[in-house]
């Protein structure tokens, strides 16, 4: 069963609008996805956590959308909708029924256009309790929550934006004003900044009509300023340890590496070797820690792909009851490690490429996800064509491509371990190296 | 207006009209049955090279013994631990070489297993499936691994605030003589105790083919399917019997009251309101569906507008219903920050009296109705949620043509109908108020609300071994 061609067209407004569109009749439902070539990377110290409030702040209104109206309008045509913001990107979607397609790159270039003629301060005021609600809820009232934080401060120097994470801190939050909002919206959130991605039950000439029409009139802001310099040695130089005792039920154990950046061929392989090492059950780390030894309750591992400096390869285990949490940490390594030592077996290859080929297969059916992909492989890597030869380039990577990837990456020099046990935390927490992450 | 700035975007009074919406049908399925009693429900779906089945028998947690609770989860996930073909390494490789991933759960009214796999290796997919389901071996070393994952699991549970209260709340509105009020995979007394022996008894139980159905959709021929469910399943024989479900679902909440989970430095306070709910087959369906989006389904609903929007006291607030066989719970909920924990309670409170004593308004009704119509393509967009939604008709015995009537049915809900809805189904004055969290720093506020019985149960976390 040949994953189906997508077939696209790539096009820039006058104003630097990159616009990509798909037809695809089979269901009476089309896409419509933005990303913004902004996220956590570019906020300096003292401002983390802004793009992600930003992201709030675009539900908040424009000059003809009312607070929270754009959710409003969009569920009830019938649509879903939403927006995540990450490392390196914000992205914001709509699906829709089709014959509503117009009203989404209507909402969406209003706010592109005219967001600041609504931004107040007490929408701003609501949205920072919302997002200190978000990481309350996602991070601290979690077990184990502050893993992320953790990993990312000890992966990446302190003057790296990789050393925090998105949702920021609540402090830099409190002090974030207008205008700083204003300004962080005047120098990203412009057309030439952006890809917008329609895909599904649509007439081209048509999208290309209305997005000329509401978008082409949106001024670009001719000088985005450049990211700095963010390439990084392709590892850490040291194995970093940290040991957090923790209201958690279970120790676990947390493992992260520096992995080559988004494109790089040799994550495709990191890609398949997550396949052989935690994906499903006949996986080797599934099969050794959890079927045979028994000494973990559930085992993952996988890429975390980032386009400046490194990505991350990253997984966890959870130590079964009663279980030394130092022997899943020495199983867990020793697996990786012996996947860098010898190539993985033809059938352990064939495997992972026909679960991954038939993942496609079913990822790319849905409009949703194959407009999110066209976005994302424009914004990052310049290449929406990786939507068809992504696959391609999975199907052709060798067993020794596999073991070479692991042995570059899998290295005690290049691994960062966090290890969560049972107790209460002490007031203060602190970590490795002097870096405070708290 | 300040701050405007010539920036450019879309004029003012351009606002879209919808275009003429494109006709939509649920896909045409086909239905037979052999001469067993086995169901099969195909839907032909063009350029879906990616096909869902799923075996599905209409038998869950609900229907087995007290003192076995959990045993028909276990039973479900058991079924791909090895057949007496072949063991769990080699079934699981079998799969994987297919591109085929197979799965296999159960839950309070249903028991299944499925795949995921390419069109063109779908009939020995079909094979596994049968396999699995005819002949589980249920090894006693996989069965003990199981039930220890299980045990370790509700040690999680417990830890985790969201699925501590979710449980607090069941066992908190439930008599204790319903299978609701613990969770469906069981509790530590029950699971403690079973055996290889218990999971075959009961997998055998569940799965007869009189009470089972194949249910697949994709890019298959509908005629080529049957013909492979008759090659595999004609000699299926099982024992006959139908076990009649009669279980209690008896509330134990006769007047508002609270239950606080006490956790000293919580970050948030955990909130579940509600109590016994309504079954899915029940004629307020549809009405109910459309109330429930206006007072906590939509983003825009009357719950999330007000805690979220309005007041910033959380992430996000809703409310549903759980539709079972019998009267799953109903639901408020929010995760809210400690110090807001009561006010939080008394407007969520406040909206239920609300969307019984007002009606709602025209706009509300509209964006409701077109939110579930319009929604409903979307939804089936893909294989597995009409195999899920198919699947669901034969579980809960619904008619056929339940899928295609429902935007009509939801299109014709009335502003009327949804506060008597509301009226019958919401009943504010008998909720429990379940709350984990801090419970000092919000202890004074509550006294003074007045809310009801308060009752405090000091967390003890369960430990490990």
């Amino acid at each position: 069963m040949p994953v189906p061609v997508v077939e696209f067209s790539d096009e820039r407004l006058a104003n630097g609008l990159r616009l990509i569109v798909v037809e695809d009749h089979l269901a009476p439902v089309v896409a419509v996805n933005i990303w913004y070539d902004v996220g956590s990377k570019h906020e300096v110290p003292g401002k983390t956590g802004f793009a992600h409030l930003f992201e709030h702040v675009m539900f908040q209104g424009s000059a003809h959308v009312g607070k929270a109206e754009h959710m409003a309008l969009v569920q009830a045509a019938g649509g879903t909708i939403n927006g995540t913001t990450w490392l390196d990107r914000t992205n914001y979607f709509e699906t829709m029924p089709s014959h509503q397609l117009e009203l989404a790159l209507w909402l969406e270039a209003d706010r592109m256009g005219t967001l600041l003629d609504a931004l107040n301060q007490e929408n701003l005021d609501n949205q920072r309790d919302v997002v200190k609600n978000e990481k309350r809820w996602s991070y601290d009232n979690r077990p184990y929550g502050s893993w992320n934080e953790k990993l990312l401060a000890h992966m990446y120097p302190a003057d790296h934006p990789y050393h925090h994470p998105t949702i920021g801190s609540m402090d830099d939050l409190d002090a974030a004003s207008l205008d700083d909002v204003r300004a962080f919206f005047r120098t990203y959130y412009v057309p030439n900044n952006a890809v917008l991605s329609v895909v599904g039950d649509c007439d081209p000439r048509q999208v290309r009509a209305w997005v000329e029409r509401y978008f082409g009139p949106i001024a670009p802001n001719p000088a985005i300023p450049p990211l700095p310099d963010l390439s990084l040695p392709p590892t850490i130089g040291e194995e970093r340890r940290e040991l957090v005792t923790d209201r958690v039920p279970l120790p676990r154990v947390y493992v992260g590496f520096r992995a080559p950046v988004f494109g790089d061929r040799r994550l495709d392989a990191l890609d398949l070797a997550s396949q052989m090492l935690s994906g499903g059950k006949g996986s080797r780390l599934h099969r050794r820690l959890v079927r045979e030894e028994r000494i973990a309750q559930d085992v993952a591992v996988f890429a975390l792909p980032f386009v400046s400096g490194s990505s991350q390869f990253l997984g966890w285990a959870t130590a079964r009851p009663g279980v030394d949490i130092s022997r899943v940490e020495a199983a867990m390594i020793e697996e990786l490690e012996r996947l860098g030592a010898e190539a993985p077996s033809e059938d352990e290859l064939v495997r992972a490429k026909a679960l991954t080929e038939a993942d496609e297969l079913g990822a790319l059916a849905r409009v949703e996800e194959r407009a999110d992909r066209l976005s994302m492989f424009a914004t990052l890597l310049d290449d929406p064509g990786m939507v068809n030869s992504l696959l391609q380039r999975y199907l052709s990577v060798t067993a020794d491509q596999i073991r070479d990837a692991a042995a570059e990456v899998f290295r005690a020099d290049n691994r960062v371990v966090l290890t969560y046990v049972p107790g209460d935390p002490p007031a203060a927490s602190s970590i490795g190296a002097g870096e405070g992450a708290a | 207006m300040s701050g405007t700035e010539a920036r450019g975007g879309p004029a003012a009074g351009q606002r879209p009209i919808p275009g003429h919406p494109r006709p939509y049908e649920f896909p045409t399925t086909h239905r037979t049955q052999l001469a067993n009693g086995l169901r099969l429900i195909v839907t032909a779906m063009p350029g879906r090279g990616l096909v869902t089945a799923s075996l599905v028998a209409r038998c869950g947690a609900a229907e087995e013994p007290d003192e076995l609770a959990g045993a028909t989860v276990l039973a479900a996930r058991g079924m791909t631990e090895g057949t007496v073909v072949r063991d769990a390494i080699a079934l699981v490789e079998a799969a994987e070489r297919l591109g085929a991933s197979l799965h296999s759960e159960a839950g309070w009214d249903a028991t299944s297993a499925g795949v995921d796999v390419p069109a063109s290796r779908l009939e020995p997919a079909l094979e596994l499936l049968s396999e699995i389901v005819r002949q589980p071996a249920y090894p006693d070393a996989e069965v003990d691994r199981l039930r220890d994952e299980r045990l370790t699991d509700l040690l999680q549970a417990r830890a985790d605030p969201r699925r501590r209260a979710d449980q607090e709340f069941v066992d908190t509105i439930y008599d204790p003589t319903s299978p609701y009020h613990r969770p469906a995979g069981g509790t530590q007394e029950t699971v403690i105790g079973i055996t290889a022996g218990d999971l075959r008894t009961i997998q055998a139980r569940d799965f007869v083919p009189e009470r089972t159905a194949l249910v697949v959709a994709g890019e298959v021929e509908a005629d080529a399917v049957v013909g492979a469910a008759r090659r595999l399943f004609d000699d299926w024989a099982g024992p006959g019997g139908i076990v009649e479900s009669s279980l209690s679902d008896a509330s134990r909440v006769t007047a508002r009251r609270v239950r606080v989970i006490d956790r000293p430095g919580a970050a948030q306070s955990e909130v579940r309101i509600g109590h016994p709910g309504l079954p899915r087959r029940h004629p307020d369906f549809h009405a109910v569906s459309v109330m429930s989006a206006i007072l906590g389904g939509l983003f825009n609903s009357r719950l999330n507008m007000n805690l979220r929007e309005d007041k910033g006291y959380t992430y996000g607030a809703g409310a549903g219903f759980d539709l079972r066989r019998h009267r799953g719970p109903f639901s408020a909920r929010a995760a809210v920050d400690t110090d807001v924990t009561v006010p939080s309670i008394q407007e969520i409170l406040a909206e239920l009296d609300r969307i019984r004593a007002t009606p709602v308004t025209d706009a509300e009704l509209r964006a409701a109705r077109d939110y579930l119509v319009g929604v409903f393509p979307l939804r089936f967009e893909t294989p597995g949620p009409v195999v899920g939604a198919l699947a669901g008709l034969f579980v809960h015995e619904l008619p056929d043509d339940e899928l295609a009537r429902y935007r009509d049915a939801i299109e014709s809900v009335t502003v009327d109908d949804v506060q008597r809805v509301a009226r019958e189904h919401i009943h504010p004055e008998r909720v429990a108020i379940v709350v984990v969290g801090d419970h000092e720093k919000f202890a004074a506020q509550l006294e003074a609300a007045r809310l009801g019985s308060i009752e405090i149960v000091r967390d003890e976390p369960l430990t490990g071994g």
